[in-house]
């Protein structure tokens, strides 16, 4: 009870600071919170804005394809580099030394050649969901304890077998938030190239208000958006629990 | 498989794709407008090598102060929320939102306030650093022992003994991984706010070669870029696993 208050006394007191500190200077630059809701009931009747909706409907669409991509490519790589031993040994390297570069690094490279459409906000997607997934996929399989596996074949269960009921269930916990954590980098990454050059899309519609310093607009859609990666990233954290659950 | 074999199956697969790469741009697979040849890119890497290096060190240096900036808050707020039962509870769905939220949506208004200069992508650097720091550092200050520090206090240790004998290295492995992956989330916030609003810079460099079209240019500073971090944060990998052996 007094950690609720707590919370809910930090969150006032945040608005309340900002509202304050932005009630005296430039609106243009300093967005006051009770100017939010107007803006966003402004922004549906709002002429110079693209029409929101199919921006949004493109953002989700180009976040799907991503995430789908990357968990199909990461769990086929992390399976392979994984049970594979020797494959993985020679792999494992080259996928951590690629993991160490900054990211954001590849996009103009992915722009140049895949142009300014979905595609290569897509590939950035991928490009970033797809390690989450690969190295929990590998963490997961070194978690299974070797006995249990040595165990269940000598009782003679056959290979699917010992991978649904002995692999999956010690490895289901930390795979599930690899999954999560590519779920959120693909959102990141498609977020980051509608931003950086894109011609449709939210980024691409956070990124015109900025340039055209329609700043009221701009705060509104960052604070959506904002939202409801935090509510995808909730789900995904009940789904990780339950999962969690399940695997014991 | 020994150590040499598996370096030989390595570098055998790094000239196998550099050459899968070639025949696709020769073949025409790839159109060489944007995807240049293995040699155009090495012809490229000197001048673009002279042309980066200042921009480089630009960049280095306006990570390495974001990169300060987020070490010194994240520890210190790590530290306190991860020794202390209240704040922590309070506080910790906060910064687990805030390490969740993507930080691009804050880069614009930052840009707005701050300009086009370093500002922006010193406090875009420290934004995308500081939340994984506080998390990692809080995570391994609520872990350490308390029967450890209990009994260093009940064979008569002073407080700063304590601190210094006690807490120190015991939370120093998850200061120095939250430092790790500091340092890579710095390198990104700035290159994102070069790139996004800068007039200076690695990120903005590339962002330029992207859009004039300069293909083996880009690629040439794609690697350069690359093998740089990946210089910095295997080392810093290795340090601390030497670290953690003193430990």
């Amino acid at each position: 009870m007094k950690v609720l208050a707590g919370r809910v006394a930090i969150a006032v007191a945040v608005l309340a600071l900002w509202e304050a500190v932005a009630a005296p200077l430039n609106p243009l630059f300093y967005v006051r919170p009770s100017a939010l809701p107007g803006a966003l009931l402004a922004m549906w009747r709002v002429p110079e804005l693209p029409p929101l909706a199919a921006h949004v409907w493109l953002t989700v669409k180009e976040i799907l394809a991503a995430y789908a991509i990357a968990v199909t490519a990461g769990l086929w790589l992390g399976f392979l580099l994984g049970l594979r031993t020797t494959v993985g040994r020679i792999y494992e390297p080259l996928l951590a030394a690629l993991y160490a570069v900054p990211s954001v690094i590849w996009y103009p490279s992915l722009m140049l050649f895949f142009g300014l459409g979905p595609a290569s906000k897509i590939a950035f997607g991928v490009l970033l969901g797809f390690f989450p997934v690969v190295l929990s996929v590998l963490a997961g399989i070194r978690q299974v304890p070797p006995t249990l596996v040595t165990v269940a074949r000598s009782m003679g269960a056959r290979p699917f077998t010992v991978f649904r009921k002995v692999m999956l269930p010690a490895m289901a916990s930390t795979m599930v938030g690899g999954l999560r954590a590519g779920l959120a980098l693909a959102v990141v990454g498609v977020l980051v190239g509608e931003i950086l050059g894109a011609r449709a899309g939210v980024g691409y519609v956070i990124s015109y208000a900025y340039g055209l310093m329609m700043t009221r607009e701009y705060a509104v859609l960052a604070v959506l958006v904002g939202a409801g990666v935090l509510a995808l990233d909730t789900a995904g954290a009940l789904v990780e629990a339950r999962v969690k659950r399940w695997a014991g | 498989m020994g150590r040499l074999g598996v370096l030989g199956c390595q570098a055998l697969s790094l000239a196998a794709l550099l050459l899968l790469w070639d025949l696709a741009v020769r073949t025409g697979v790839a159109d060489p407008l944007f995807v240049p040849t293995p040699a155009a890119v090495a012809a490229a890497l000197g001048s673009t090598a002279r042309e980066a290096l200042s921009r480089l060190g630009d960049t280095l240096l306006k990570a390495l102060a974001g990169y300060v900036l987020a070490v010194g808050l994240g520890v210190a707020a790590g530290l306190w929320l991860g020794a202390r039962r209240f704040p922590h509870a309070v506080a910790m769905p906060y910064v687990v939102a805030a390490y969740g939220v993507p930080k691009v949506l804050v880069l614009p208004w930052i840009a707005l306030i701050c300009g086009l200069g370093a500002t922006t992508a010193v406090l875009t650097a420290t934004l995308f650093a500081v939340f994984p720091i506080v998390l990692m550092v809080a995570a391994g200050t609520r872990d350490v022992d308390p029967t450890l520090v209990t009994a260093a206090v009940s064979m008569g240790a002073t407080r700063g003994q304590v601190s210094r004998k006690v807490l120190l290295p015991a939370v120093l492995p998850s200061v120095v991984a939250g430092m790790r992956v500091g340092i890579v989330f710095a390198m990104l916030g700035v290159l994102l706010a070069e790139m996004f609003a800068g007039t200076r810079g690695m990120g903005f460099l590339m962002q330029r070669m992207a859009l004039a079209f300069r293909a083996p240019d880009l690629f040439a500073a794609t690697a350069i870029v690359s093998a740089l971090s990946i210089v910095v944060v295997l080392s810093l990998e290795h340090w601390s696993r030497r670290l953690s052996r003193w430990r």
